[in-house]
């Protein structure tokens, strides 16, 4: 996948950014609204990514969470302290630069989703870039069958983009479930793993299709739930995570087997990753 | 048949005339006991007996670390200004085959979908003179992965040492032709009569098949057998000393040396053979023991290299089994996996 149209950073030299909105989401994660310099656009699939650069610090690869069909001014970026990197994005206010290149990756395949059902599966921070395509799918609404969304936390108060959520809820077009691993009053919903929620999966299996975005540790107990259910290996979208640096498939950090998954990923459908090995 | 012949102290001039532009004359020279490759600028740093330099030249063409952009960061806004990549014309005397043949794999690394033109660019401007090889070591395995101790794929000019301590000069590329017209004084016609010194005899490594490892590595089961791949690399300790020798090992880090406000953005070498090297922020690292560290740089050799990009991962310069400290030889791993 070459460098979409809109995309910066041929050269692995980013482009200036200014960050417009800070959002709190948990004690440990934010959105971070970011607008390039120089009224550019940015222009991305759901699922692509983008290479965060704070200098001094470096860079780090940071799953786009806004939709592509949101406004074309910003893009948003849910970040997790986690690292360097991270730590030093969290002590940053509004109007503070950063440098931006991309967007990496190939994104979710719209045009293999539509007319079809949709089971969206997000464990914990793979809400992040799993919002980007719910919000694409609200946008367009019509172009798509049932669209099931389950999400998971560990606890209450790790739940990611609660407004987006109460705003899904409200949709009658939508249907979400949501469980937490250990409840905290005044929680009144499903407790326990995500796999849990399949039993309000009801999908015209042989027509959907799912996408999946966790935890390592998930992949395989959700990917064997939504079998069950009967959806093709190859209608099974997974986006991974790795240690990106370059995003243009030649530092290596990357490779999984013979593909480099910032450029052939980071979203492969289950029929290609069950056969990398190390994929998952 | 040989097109011109070179005078051995006819370098001299061909070092002043490269150098006296902007131009790089790189060649084998002594550093403390070892020869490496390195720039020379007075023909007396030549050594002319060598087998294989310690390093491979690929650090002319993708540098250990290289600055690739200066930022500065003000009040209203920053400055981040690219650096182009230094490249002036670069002359390699007395590559290897193995060398030469190398070349073309990292520019399919580099050339894949975007293209690194600070690659590139120095790689357009390099030419390439190879000797082939007389004598050989134990490291040495380039027939094993069908290459040859004058095999000339990659090189812009191929040498032959002759009896009388000059060289017959077969031109290779269009590259080299340019080259050899541009010292017309330097590289005289004809020389087809002279004796050259024998070629070196590389055998072949008995019970490897570089064929055989290839196809069956296209089957990933392997990955399942943990047992055969922890036995044979046990004993790596994750130095990553191998792939810094390597020819081809591509893999980098992009890192900011400076402060926040102003500094520069640096591409530095990196290794698969570091633990940190696919490690997660969250602590998670998909590969998380050195022997799969190690099945990596192996399947990246080849399976990933030949598969990925139709080009060759290993050429058999056997630098690697030279640098292991624990004496960990890819032969062997390659033998096994012939056999299995």
């Amino acid at each position: 996948m070459s460098l979409s149209a809109g995309g910066y950073g041929q050269n692995m030299l980013p482009v200036a950014a200014t960050i417009t909105g800070i959002d709190r989401l948990t004690d440990k994660d934010c959105v971070f609204s970011i607008r390039l310099s120089k009224g550019g656009i940015l222009r991305f699939r759901a699922s692509q990514f983008v290479i965060l650069s704070l200098f001094g610090i470096g860079e780090a690869p940071i799953s786009i969470s806004s939709s592509p069909l949101d406004s074309e001014k910003s893009f948003e970026l849910c970040i997790r302290v986690v690292g360097n990197l991270t730590r030093a994005v969290h002590r940053l206010s509004v109007g503070d630069k950063v440098g931006i290149r991309g967007p990496y990756g190939n994104g979710f395949p719209m045009e293999r989703i539509e007319g079809r059902d949709v089971v969206i599966v997000a464990g914990g921070l793979g809400l992040a870039p799993l919002r980007s395509l719910i919000r694409h799918v609200i946008h367009e609404r019509d172009r798509y069958g049932r669209v099931i969304v389950l999400i998971g936390a560990k606890r209450p108060q790790d739940i990611l983009f609660k407004e987006d959520i109460l705003l899904w809820e409200a949709n009658p077009s939508i249907e979400v479930h949501l469980t937490v691993d250990v409840a905290v009053p005044p929680w009144d919903k499903h407790v326990g793993v995500i796999t849990k929620l399949f039993r309000y999966v009801d999908v015209d299996s042989l027509n959907a299709v799912a996408a999946v975005v966790g935890p390592p540790i998930m992949y395989r107990f959700v990917v064997s739930e939504i079998l069950n259910k009967g959806l093709f290996e190859g209608n099974i979208y997974l986006s991974l995570e790795r240690r990106m640096r370059c995003g243009i498939g030649k530092c290596g950090h990357c490779q999984i087997n013979g593909i480099y998954l910032c450029q052939d990923g980071p979203v492969l459908s289950y029929m290609e990753a069950r056969k990398l090995k190390e994929a998952l | 048949m040989a097109e011109r012949y070179l005078k051995r102290e006819d370098l001299a001039k061909l070092i002043d005339s490269v150098c006296s532009g902007e131009g790089l004359f790189v060649g084998p020279k002594m550093d403390g006991r070892q020869v490496v490759y390195a720039p020379i600028s007075a023909y007396k740093d030549i050594v002319f007996d060598y087998i294989v330099p310690r390093n491979s030249f690929k650090e002319f063409l993708f540098p250990q670390t290289e600055v690739i952009a200066r930022y500065a960061v003000h009040k209203d806004g920053i400055d981040l200004q690219g650096v182009k990549a230094e490249s002036p014309e670069m002359v390699v005397f007395g590559s290897r085959p193995c060398d030469a043949a190398s070349v073309a794999s990292l520019r399919s690394v580099f050339t894949w979908d975007f293209v690194d033109t600070s690659y590139t660019e120095r790689e357009d401007r390099m030419v390439i003179m190879t000797i082939a090889c007389t004598d050989r070591d134990e490291g040495c395995f380039c027939s094993t992965v069908n290459l040859a101790p004058d095999s000339v794929g990659g090189s812009d000019l191929f040498l032959k040492e002759t009896l009388e301590g000059g060289y017959l000069v077969d031109i290779v590329t269009d590259r080299g032709r340019t080259f050899v017209e541009r010292f017309e004084g330097i590289f005289s016609a004809g020389g087809a009569d002279v004796d050259i010194k024998r070629i070196a005899d590389v055998p072949r490594l008995k019970g490897v098949d570089v064929k055989k490892i290839k196809e069956d590595l296209r089957d990933t089961s392997h990955y399942d057998n943990d047992d055969l791949w922890a036995g044979l690399t046990r004993k790596c300790i994750g130095c990553g000393a191998c792939t810094f020798v390597c020819p081809t090992c591509h893999c980098f880090d992009i890192a900011d040396e400076g402060s926040a406000l102003e500094g520069e953005r640096r591409k530095n070498w990196d290794a698969c053979q570091f633990d940190h090297f696919t490690l997660h922020a969250s602590g998670h690292n998909p590969r998380d023991t050195q022997y799969k560290r190690w099945r990596n740089r192996f399947m990246c050799k080849f399976n990933f290299y030949p598969n990925k990009f139709s080009s060759r991962g290993c050429v058999g310069c056997g630098r690697c089994i030279r640098v292991c400290p624990v004496g960990l030889d890819i032969t062997e791993v390659m033998e096994e996996m012939s056999g299995r």
